[in-house]
């Protein structure tokens, strides 16, 4: 059998233009039907071609204000795009960078009517430490002598009643959509009723928001020493004697270099090295030489192993680590270093690698900017990254970066809203008011694709408009508009409600004003193109002239019922 | 690939045949572990097997045992659902499938299996979306000729614009205020109007909840006798079996089922982690084809074609954990009412040091690509296998489908049959 020559490692590099998905099994949002004609042969990498809208069909762009809310937070409230113009700045720009600066500052955010309404919700795993939830969710599930796995998930459970309540009532909203890229770059599956699920609140803070606006070196190792992360990716029982690779190639895959920087199963030694003397990425022997690494970082479980404690934290345990000489990225790690040292050495190694700044840069740019973020705004994020990978704020420097640049300012509709956002979206600019959360809420949303931290692969949620926008996907989007403003989703016997029509000012009576006023409340501009705003207008006219004024009656009826078509309307879904 | 190559005239279909075959394709997210599912039973290479597996290999005999599929090769026992449809000449198996390209990573393989473009990253179009625009026996008009059972559409139909997600039929439907929903769908219809890829979407979809109202669904009673495996993998299979027999079209559907990254913990045989995935693997695949396999109007069989693939196998050694980690041969499963059945099929590499992939991994054989390309040309009546997978030329057929008789495929497949 004649094999493929081996890869081209140039043509690879050169793969890094094009960009990743981040997501399972999809590849570029991309729609153009391949002919035998137009389809290039395969050994030249085909050019990028997303799909063009011609400038007309786009939507214009909007004020600065428009773009912050729906990229910089999960949606405006009421009062946010005023709040936004009020801040001080001669230019939309200035103002931006106001708002930026706020909003990368979350510990001076005076929060207290949330933290208040936090409090209420009573989400008592929040407040335990490791070992307590351990201890609590983990060790103690026995009732009446029968084990009840039920009772290794409050934390989670709890993790995601917080996640939103803070995305649709708390001030610190970039805090929150960087949380949420965090937890999906370091996905774990959170309802595995075992050490991810018992201790998910840990993970949460400790873990992934300790270090949203921190150093990505040491958020990389309190991710790697997590109970949850080394359950997950099966690293807590990696031991010489037959290393377990899904952490080490995950790692690297995924949480590290990225699979822009795999070039498969070449030797090491003939990877060519970059400007910096490094390899220009990381091969299987890499993996499996990190792989050794890791062995013998494990959790304080119920492992018979003398002088272990079970208490779910970080455990080192020398007797099951591969102590001899490796090299990973063509750097040596010597035999028998101290603890811990082999995979701090890996660590160093990969958030040093200039590979892992594009890598990280590109997929802020995806989520903050576009799904194929312009070379121009990756590169600057990178140069960022690399220059301050010391830095304890290195993070939030790369992200002020995205968002300060003119890549940023003048990107629009080039994605779509992913599920969670048009939901924390719908809930935030209508003014929803609830501490609590039922299932019915979950049997619609869960139904789009992407329930909270439910993705079973390491790769977490794609990134890329093509992920949301199926049948299925959109159907229950549009369904969810009315599912939550329609009067069914009560919880504890109260139902989430909101009154639309004490909402809308009194002085507009006519189908047209209220419309026009609705449309100005959720979107902050007029809707693109103009005939969408006649539609709506036609909706709450039920087909009369839209000039008459209508009664209590008809408003009830109607205001609720138009104020979702609105959302539903791609003027809402785009960010 | 040494030998002959095929022309695709050769394989052309008769101008204005329609053609109402039915593929399905089962992705099994992870890398299955084809080594513990398809064990060597006899000679040296069940030795090496042996001492490369102590703790999660498949015994010859005894509790747990492999089922004999011929003299070299079993079949875990856990999918003894699928061995009355071998020994019927429904299925056959071919050994170390996969990728001619070096990746381990599950989500580089998946996506260039998907997209048919090994190696390329950034192909816009999945290898079925190929298929439907470039095949010649499709009935344009078919309202719903490609279905994605779940939610997330895969890479395979990527670029698709009819596809459709379902993933309970009786579920697709509009909620919400029922005197005001089809108000509201109508000044969609008057909204999504522009030429973006957002306003593509939602027509498909408004266009789609009309087909699927339209046909009236209601709860699905399989076929009598017929039991789906409980879970997601039974639950899509179900919907995909309602959606066929509502005669909407269906030509092509998908189905994933996911969970083989077993790094760990595979399980003793005959019980384990591995043992319950295959055994709703196999009472899925079981229960699909006996429900589509009545009589008259009702038999959907003798058009329907399945193929099972993974986007690689694992490696040959076991960890220490009672798993295995990730390697590169794999191997599909190909079932239908026109296959070359109770085969086992492509040249087995062997396992030895010097025969192991980069002495570690079962190495491939023959190209998944062979396998598309011959249910595809075979079956689906497509000739155009260059628009399908765009540089790839077929090797000698392995026989793995009988021909529709427009094709005189049968005299082509030459002796390599085991």
């Amino acid at each position: 059998m004649s094999k493929k020559p081996k890869p081209d490692l140039s043509r690879r590099d050169a793969l890094l233009v094009g960009g990743l998905i981040a997501g399972a099994a999809l590849a570029e949002p991309l729609i153009r039907l391949a002919t035998p004609e137009n389809f290039p042969a395969p050994d030249t990498a085909p050019q990028k071609q997303t799909q063009q809208n011609s400038p007309s069909d786009l939507p214009p762009l909007p004020p600065l204000s428009v773009i912050a809310l729906n990229r910089l937070a999960y949606g405006a409230r009421p009062g946010d795009i005023d709040a936004f113009n009020a801040l001080p700045g001669a230019s939309p720009a200035i103002q931006l960078q106001a708002y930026v600066d706020q909003q990368l500052n979350p510990s001076a955010i005076d929060d207290s009517v949330f933290d208040a309404r936090l409090n209420s919700a009573n989400l008592t795993p929040l407040t335990k430490t490791l070992a307590q939830l351990w201890n609590d969710y983990y060790v103690n599930i026995t009732v009446s002598g029968i084990a009840n796995y039920n009772l290794r998930l409050p934390p989670v459970t709890a993790v995601r009643t917080a996640t939103i309540l803070r995305a649709v009532f708390s001030k610190k909203q970039l805090f929150e959509v960087l949380t949420n890229f965090w937890h999906n770059h370091f996905n774990v599956f959170g309802w595995d009723y075992d050490y991810a699920s018992a201790t998910f609140a840990y993970y949460d803070h400790e873990v992934i928001r300790a270090n949203v606006l921190g150093n990505f070196r040491q958020m990389l190792e309190a991710v790697g020493a997590s109970p949850a992360m080394l359950f997950y990716l099966n690293n807590y029982t990696n031991r010489a004697t037959g290393p377990n690779e899904n952490y080490a190639r995950e790692l690297l895959e995924l949480h590290g270099l990225g699979a822009e920087n795999y070039l498969g199963t070449v030797p090491a030694s003939s990877v060519p090295l970059d400007a910096t003397g490094r390899p220009i990425g990381y091969v299987d022997e890499d993996v499996f030489a990190v792989a050794k690494c890791f062995t013998g970082w494990r959790v304080n479980d119920s492992s018979t192993q003398s002088g272990v404690v079970n208490d779910g934290t970080f455990l080192y345990y020398p007797a099951w680590h591969d102590a001899a000489a490796k090299t990973v990225l063509g750097h040596p790690i010597p035999a028998n270093q101290a603890a811990l040292k082999d995979g701090r050495d890996v660590y160093d190694l990969i958030a040093a690698h200039p590979g892992t700044g594009r890598y990280i840069a590109r997929k802020l740019c995806r989520r903050l900017i576009s799904d194929n973020p312009p070379q121009s705004i990756v590169d600057a994020a990178a140069a960022v990254f690399t220059a301050q990978k010391d830095a304890p704020d290195q993070l939030k420097q790369v992200v002020r970066a995205i968002i300060l640049s003119n890549e940023f300012m003048t990107t629009w509709a080039q994605k779509v809203k992913t599920p969670l956002e048009v939901s924390m979206g719908i809930l935030r600019a209508t003014g929803v008011d609830f501490t609590t959360i039922s299932d019915a809420f979950f049997w619609t949303f869960d139904r789009m694709g992407q329930p909270f931290f439910g993705c079973r692969t390491p790769n977490g949620y794609p990134d890329v408009r093509e992920a949301w926008l199926g049948t299925m996907s959109l159907l229950n989007r549009w369904g969810l508009c009315n599912t939550l403003l329609g009067g069914r989703i009560s919880a504890n016997g109260v139902t989430w409600s909101v009154d639309m029509v004490s909402q809308t000012p009194t002085v507009a009576q006519t189908p047209a004003a209220i419309a026009d006023f609705w449309i100005q409340r959720i979107l902050g501009r007029p809707m693109y193109p103009a005939s969408s705003r006649d539609a709506i207008v036609d909706f709450i006219s039920q087909g009369r002239n839209s000039g008459f004024k209508m009664t209590a009656a008809e408003t009830t009826d109607l205001v609720p019922r138009m104020v979702e078509l609105i959302m539903m309307c791609p003027d809402f879904q785009w960010r | 690939m040494a030998g002959a190559r095929l022309t695709n005239i050769a394989l052309a279909s008769p101008a204005g045949v329609a053609n109402d075959e039915i593929l399905i394709v089962v992705f099994i997210r992870g890398g299955w572990d084809v080594l513990s599912i398809f064990p060597p039973l006899a000679g040296a290479d069940r030795s090496y097997y042996e001492a490369a597996r102590p703790t999660i290999k498949v015994p010859v005999s005894g509790t747990g045992a492999a089922i004999q599929l011929n003299s070299q090769f079993g079949i875990h026992p856990a999918l003894a659902p699928l061995q009355n449809l071998y020994q019927a000449g429904k299925m056959n198996v071919v050994l170390a499938t996969g990728l001619q390209d070096d990746t381990r990573s599950h989500f580089d393989a998946m996506e260039y299996i998907e997209t048919g473009t090994p190696g390329i990253r950034a192909t816009p179009t999945g290898w079925l979306t190929r298929h439907l625009s470039s095949s010649p026996g499709l009935d344009a008009s078919l309202l719903l000729p490609v279905l994605s059972a779940g939610v997330q559409t895969p890479t395979s139909l990527l670029g698709d614009p009819k596809v459709i997600a379902v993933d309970t039929p009786s579920s697709f439907s509009f909620q919400g205020n029922w005197r005001y929903t089809n108000d509201q769908r109508m000044a969609l219809r008057h909204i999504y109007t522009g030429n973006t890829w957002l306003d593509a979407a939602a027509v498909e979809t408004l266009n789609a909840l009309d087909i699927m109202e339209n046909a009236a669904i209601g709860a699905y009673t399989p076929a009598t006798g017929v039991t789906y495996p409980a879970g997601p993998f039974g639950d899509t299979l179900k919907t995909i079996a309602q959606m066929i027999k509502l005669d909407l079209g269906i030509r092509i559907a998908t189905v994933d089922i996911g969970g083989w990254d077993t790094h760990q913990y595979e399980g003793t045989n005959p019980a384990g982690y591995l043992s319950n995935l295959l055994a709703i693997f196999a009472g899925g695949l079981a229960a699909f084809y006996q429900d589509l396999d009545g009589a008259g109007a009702q038999n959907y069989t003798s058009r329907l074609t399945m193929v099972a693939m993974s986007e690689f196998g694992r490696r040959f050694k076991e960890n220490a954990d009672q798993g295995a980690d990730h390697g590169h041969g794999s191997a599909m499963i190909v079932l239908g009412g026109n296959v070359n059945g109770g085969r086992v099929l492509g040249s087995w590499p062997g396992l030895s040091a010097a025969q192991l992939y980069q002495g570690v991994d079962l190495a491939v054989t023959t190209d998944y690509r062979q396998v598309l390309s011959e249910i595809v040309s075979g079956r689906l009546g497509n000739p155009n296998i260059g628009a399908v997978f765009p540089g790839f030329t077929m090797a000698p057929l392995l026989g793995i489908v009988k021909a529709r008789p427009a094709f005189n495929y049968t005299a082509l497949i030459p002796s390599v049959l085991k």
